[in-house]
């Protein structure tokens, strides 16, 4: 749609993508030295450790688990699906902006993309993980779950191709594919550069193993171009897709709360809002840590900040909906629902929601809180939080007191729900931690094409 | 020598003064028909209104994006969305006989109607004519006053070259945005989904605000493409543009079709009562054909030959879609409201032929007539050396290619 130089130039003169003052060697230099030559810095132990305990807090929870059930787990009629599926929900939404930045981003010729998008593609690669657990996890049974497969067998068990359910299945297999397979392509010649450059023997070996004899030469860079390309565009589609799938998981059942049309555009959106609020929660940090503000600069924070405020006014947008046609639907159970939202048990959960998801962000309309990296750290906490407190929303406060008032409930998640979803947060940091410390954070290869020395005169 | 007035072709006045013969005489002869037929006359005359006011609208929407997300495309389209905007009064006009029609029109207005059906009672302080009327002010006011100002903006741009102008229009499209998305919901429910009081979708707002700026890009599209076969146009309009507008239509194809298939999937899943009743008689007879046609000559059609490259680059094949999406509005439109008028069944009148054509004559005379009175491209805004000198290249490039391959 835009074309960057038309698009970026007007508005962001003053502001450059990344540092004027860097050359090929001195980007190749920096970013590899994170991985290859500087020394570990202490903080990055006591991250990792403190990330790594509560990684066993999650094995922990999962070991019992399986051997006791999930009655082990708040959860039960009628809240059949407490906080692990509202857990699932937050997670894979927080991996949507990773696709976003890597594949639309691309596609639309948006060169602020260029710093981010690597580790962006980490941190949907691993978010998806862990919200892949959950629905496992919340079978039961979780050694039975290729019964989700449709496969030939002899128990005439055939899934049921019209539930959403099933549909999520493939939906979140495909995106856990395809996220891995183009962060993983994204990174071969920045495997060869590291195999190139590493000291020691084993990190030539593993590092040359998985460059799969990258030499750099004309028609790799042919081939590869295209095969990037390739799978931006097969990328592209699961943006919507996935979340989309999702949304149906509550919107094709008829529980006043969650049978709404809006709510796949709806889930989009917020699924969008979560993870740039992650992405900055990440960013604003590891930036300065590493001194990586020549690559990541205030121009990526401003751009990161916009795309949140205006997916954070589509969700907003839902909310208004939501609850004008709880009213206009004139039907007493929507009306019920709506009511129950804002003065039940839960009420408070809604108002914080919409503290965290609508008042907050409004903030970012003003041009020096988008600049003041410490109040947009502390927006995107409160942004994440909101988006939590959403699917809680969802979930719970819908099934808790759906139509007959004599089955209703309560629902209360255990230590053992907030076990596992620590655990899984601990999880997420580890694998992060030690993203940061094997691979380069930052698309060396993609930086080099973006300097002024790339350009070519023809 | 490229004409750096950027005055309109003569081919715009003739174009104005054929409309206004086509308009009128549509619009007497649609008039006639309300004595003969008078439910026919409104159910045709809404139907023409909101295609053609869906233009105005759509148009606003489109002008606010290109100014937050600026590029070419927006620069050689900005004027057609401005003239377009600006026949917003003329769309207020024609909505009174709306208003005055409403009794016929909207069967909630019938206190017998309301009595009958309880559900209704519960939402008479929203469905009833005086707020009604109150919305349909405070959304046009919101609509003219943000039309108001980005062609007064524009204008000054134009005489004074202020830089600053530029950003004021930029701040004002990113709250402009918001309320326009607000406004037409209200729009939407009231104008469309009203016609059946007892039927809510929540998407609805979400669906007409992709269906307004798919109206408005589709008829964008095909104007510059009539434009750039002359001067001054011929030399600022390159296929890069076409591309990106091409890119634009096809995301607005995709948009429109994810909410329209999202709401059908979601109430053909849950199976209410309530909601299926809205698609039962869209979906089965003939209206059930018309339905299948949509989908394959507003979606599947218009998806396939957007895909490709060159299509999008070449002004001749681009404005072939961007008119087939256009009359597809058409049809979608009556594919939405035809059915809640009563007289159940499909049936069609010669009324609904004259309508979208008495709108559409009327509407591109007053527009033809906007479009003449400033220049065709922003005189002054800062990104116009810029894209001129991308045309220039573009246009240099491509003549040698058509030497090398002759």
């Amino acid at each position: 749609m835009a074309d960057e130089h038309q698009s970026d130039a007007p508005h962001h003169t003053t502001v450059p993508v990344i540092d004027p003052g860097l050359t090929f060697a001195s980007v190749t230099d920096k970013i590899s030295s994170i991985v290859l030559k500087r020394k570990t810095p202490l903080a990055w132990f006591i991250g990792f450790a403190i990330s790594f305990i509560l990684f066993q807090l999650m094995m922990l929870a999962i070991t019992n688990l399986v051997f006791v059930g999930i009655g082990l787990w708040g959860v039960n009629v009628p809240v059949a699906w407490g906080i692990d599926i509202l857990n699932f929900v937050w997670w894979i939404g927080i991996g949507h902006a990773g696709t976003l930045i890597s594949a639309i981003l691309l596609l639309l010729r948006q060169q602020w993309r260029t710093s981010i998008n690597r580790f962006a593609e980490a941190m949907t690669l691993f978010a998806v993980a862990q919200a892949g657990m959950y629905p496992i996890f919340h079978l039961g049974r979780p050694w039975l779950a290729y019964w989700l497969f449709p496969y030939p067998n002899t128990m005439g068990v055939w899934p049921q191709f019209r539930s959403p359910l099933m549909w999520d299945v493939f939906a979140v297999s495909t995106y856990a594919t395809v996220s891995a397979m183009f962060w993983f392509v994204g990174l071969i010649p920045d495997f060869a550069t590291l195999r190139d450059r590493a000291q020691s023997k084993p990190f030539q070996i593993i590092y040359g193993w998985f460059a799969m004899g990258w030499r750099g030469s004309a028609r790799h860079w042919h081939r590869y171009e295209m095969a990037y390309l390739l799978l931006a565009g097969l990328a592209t589609p699961l943006v919507l897709s996935v979340h989309t799938i999702v949304s149906f998981d509550f919107a094709a059942g008829i529980i006043p709360g969650w049978h709404a049309t809006i709510f796949p555009p709806y889930f989009v959106a917020g699924a969008i809002y979560a993870g740039f609020a992650m992405v900055l929660f990440l960013t604003i940090p590891l930036r300065k840590f590493y001194g990586l503000e020549g690559f990541i600069t205030m121009r990526h924070v401003h751009n990161m900040a916009k795309v949140m405020l205006a997916t954070g006014l589509i969700v907003g947008y839902g909310y208004v909906v939501e609850a004008f046609f709880g009213w206009y639907s004139g039907n007493k159970y929507e009306r019920y629902m709506i009511w129950n939202r804002m003065h039940g048990p839960y009420a408070v959960y809604y108002w914080a929601l919409i503290l965290c998801n609508i008042i907050t962000p409004q903030f970012l309309w003003i041009k020096k809180v988008r600049s003041n990296l410490l109040l947009l750290w502390l927006i995107s906490i409160v942004v994440s939080i909101g988006m939590w407190l959403e699917r809680f929303v969802i979930v719970v406060t819908s099934l808790h007191r759906d139509f007959l008032p004599s089955s209703w409930g309560m629902y209360q998640p255990t230590q053992w729900d907030w076990a596992m979803f620590v655990g899984t947060l601990g999880f997420f940091f580890s694998l992060l931690f030690l993203f940061i410390r094997f691979l380069p954070m930052i698309s060396i290869f993609e930086m080099r094409t973006i300097l002024p020395e790339a350009e070519v005169e023809e | 020598m490229i004409d750096t007035a950027y005055t309109a072709p003569q081919e715009v006045a003739r174009l104005q003064r054929a409309a206004l013969i086509v308009g009128i005489v549509g619009l007497l002869a649609l008039g006639a028909g309300a004595f003969f037929e008078p439910l026919q006359f409104w159910r045709s005359y809404l139907v023409g209104y909101l295609l053609w006011a869906g233009i105005a609208i759509g148009a606003l929407a489109l002008l606010m994006l290109q100014h937050l997300t600026g590029g070419g495309w927006g620069l050689v389209i900005r004027r057609v969305l401005e003239a377009a905007t600006r026949t917003l009064p003329l769309m207020l006009v024609l909505f009174i006989p709306i208003l005055l029609g409403a009794h016929s029109i909207y069967s909630w207005t019938n206190a017998e109607v309301i009595a009958a059906h309880p559900a209704l009672q519960e939402k008479v302080r929203y469905l009833n004519l005086t707020f009604f009327s109150v919305r349909a002010v405070i959304v046009f006011a919101i609509w003219l006053l943000l039309a108001f100002f980005l062609n007064r903006w524009s204008r000054q741009q134009d005489l004074t070259g202020d830089r600053a102008l530029a950003k004021k229009m930029r701040v004002l499209s990113g709250p402009g945005m918001v309320l326009f998305v607000f406004t037409v919901t209200v729009a939407a429910i009231d104008w469309v989904m009203s016609l059946d009081p007892e039927w809510s979708s929540t998407i609805f707002g979400l669906l007409f605000v992709a269906a307004w700026s798919l109206s408005a890009l589709a008829f964008s599209i095909a104007l510059t493409a009539w434009l750039t076969k002359r001067e001054p146009m011929a030399h600022v309009v390159a296929a890069l543009h076409f591309h990106d507008l091409g890119k634009l239509l096809l995301a607005l194809v995709m948009l429109w079709a994810y909410f329209s298939y999202s709401q059908f999937l979601i109430i053909w899943s849950g199976n209410l009562p309530e909601e299926i009743r809205w698609y039962l008689p869209r979906t089965h007879g003939t209206w059930g054909v018309i339905a299948l046609v949509v989908v394959i000559l507003h979606f599947a059609l218009p998806f396939l030959f957007l895909l490709s490259r060159r299509f999008k680059r070449d002004p001749h094949k681009l404005v072939l879609v961007a008119v087939l999406i256009l009359i597809m509005r058409y049809v979608d439109l009556l594919w939405v409201v035809a059915p809640n008028f009563p007289g159940t069944g499909f049936h069609l009148s010669w009324m609904d032929l004259v309508a979208p054509i008495g709108f559409g004559g009327v509407w591109l005379a007053a527009f033809s007539r906007q479009l003449r009175s400033r220049p065709l491209m922003p005189l002054n805004d800062p990104q116009l050396p810029s894209v001129l000198e991308q045309a220039h290249e573009h246009h240099e490039s491509e003549d040698f290619i058509e030497e090398a391959s002759a």
